[in-house]
């Protein structure tokens, strides 16, 4: 768009910030994916904010997204502060240091490994199922940490859990916590399976704890996006109230639609996004 | 899971569905003043289109925008009052988990304190620009 004609109009791109989101948030609640995942690779894709500012409002989304979920997950026992404290840890220092790397890398590179980080999220999407519940046996770490519990499910009654793999369980928080800080990506899509797969949590509290963990985690990045002047309100805004008000539109759609057929839908998109993000990043498709 | 250990979880969640509905309230209404011109911006929005194509540093530089914490000297413009509610998102997590010290603390829980003890460090860390590459 001509620089002259947007000037006449500039809430034109923020108005269509702010329905792109709303869509956004509607198929993120119906597809089971956070709200952060998409934006970023399809906001900088498609859109004319240079990536800083994507980033950062990417960050947010997720951040407000999962601060208002997470008082009634924590209330009904589907996350666990418990578990989310030492893995929150060791994410915050990494999203921290990744949020700090954003700023240094040459913008194209970050572009081109955005594209290359989508495409491994959609291929994760496509390979991997939750498993509900698991039978594990509970490691050291885990027990010194206090990681056990139960929590209340209508249909099996009360479910038991405890972790494994606790130390792996960290350290991948600060592999995944330096991602979702560079990015400005909420994470849901690896910490879920670290989660549910690796430290064994049943998959509703996993899905569950991933949110606490996010809330806490993107605060520390977000520091650093607002230090560095990289979280626009014209931007930020209308992307969180976009989500918000799409979620609540969503989790009333959530029994009457195809969920699979969404998901399917969201990893094509990301292919999609994926794709153009690495295209850009290498110049190929500027 | 004990009481005590479920108190921490639920102390948590009363203080951050509070503070968040307060940091929700407090944007939207940020976002208003800003948008309805009621609050002169800092950055003219006309000039918006222009300045996003930006990187973050550029428009910073362009704009004479206020390093580190100054911005807080200028929330009497719209948009920099919006970013304080924008930011109050990011404070809430310090602040809950702060105060989930004591309950682990009464708890006899002294690792879970020492834990959420030192999650609150980090992000004070992060909110003061204290780490190496801020600024």
């Amino acid at each position: 768009m001509p620089v002259a004609d947007a000037a006449a109009a500039w809430w034109l791109w923020p108005l269509a910030l702010f329905v792109f989101c709303f869509l956004l948030g509607i198929v993120a609640v119906i597809a089971g994916v956070g709200g952060g995942v998409l934006f970023v690779p399809v906001v900088a894709s498609f859109f004319p904010f240079h990536l800083d500012y994507v980033r950062g409002a990417g960050l947010i989304i997720a951040l407000t997204s999962t601060l208002a979920a997470s008082p009634s997950l924590l209330r009904s026992g589907l996350a666990s502060l418990r578990v989310v404290l030492p893995l929150a840890l060791a994410g915050s220092l990494g999203s921290l240091a990744g949020a700090v790397a954003g700023f240094a890398l040459p913008v194209s590179f970050v572009h081109a490994a955005l594209g290359v980080i989508i495409g491994a999220v959609a291929l994760l999407m496509v390979s991997t199922r939750g498993l509900d519940v698991l039978q594990v046996r509970p490691d050291a770490l885990g027990r010194r940490l206090g990681l056990a519990g139960e929590y209340l499910d209508p249909k099996s009654g009360r479910i038991a859990w405890h972790t494994r793999h606790t130390g792996a369980g960290i350290a991948a928080f600060g592999g995944i916590g330096f991602i979702g800080g560079l990015f400005g990506l909420g994470a849901g899509w690896a910490n879920v399976p670290a989660l549910n797969l690796l430290m064994g949590l049943p998959l509703k509290l996993a899905v569950g704890t991933s949110g606490l963990a996010i809330s806490l985690i993107n605060s520390s990045a977000a520091w650093v996006y607002i230090e560095r002047g990289a979280l626009l309100p014209a931007i930020a805004m209308p992307s969180i109230l976009g989500v918000m008000l799409g979620s609540l539109i969503g989790a009333r759609l959530l029994h009457g639609m195809s969920s699979l057929t969404v998901r399917r839908i969201v990893i094509a998109v990301l292919a999609l996004a994926g794709a153009r993000a690495l295209l850009r990043g290498v110049g190929v498709w500027p | 899971m004990s009481g005590e250990r479920q108190a921490a979880d639920g102390i948590y969640a009363r203080w951050l569905a509070a503070g968040t509905g307060v940091a929700f309230a407090f944007a939207l209404l940020s976002l208003l003043l800003y948008l309805s011109g009621a609050l002169p911006a800092f950055v003219s929005p006309d000039e918006l289109p222009r300045l996003w194509t930006l990187s973050a540093a550029e428009m910073m530089r362009e704009t004479g925008a206020p390093p580190g914490w100054r911005w807080l000297e200028y929330v009497g413009y719209g948009d920099y009052l919006t970013l304080l509610g924008i930011a109050l998102f990011a404070l809430l997590a310090a602040l809950c988990t702060a105060r989930v010290v004591p309950a682990f603390l009464a708890a006899g829980e002294r690792l879970q304190a020492l834990l959420a003890a030192l999650q609150v460090l980090v992000l004070l860390v992060a909110m003061l620009g204290l780490f190496p590459g801020a600024h």
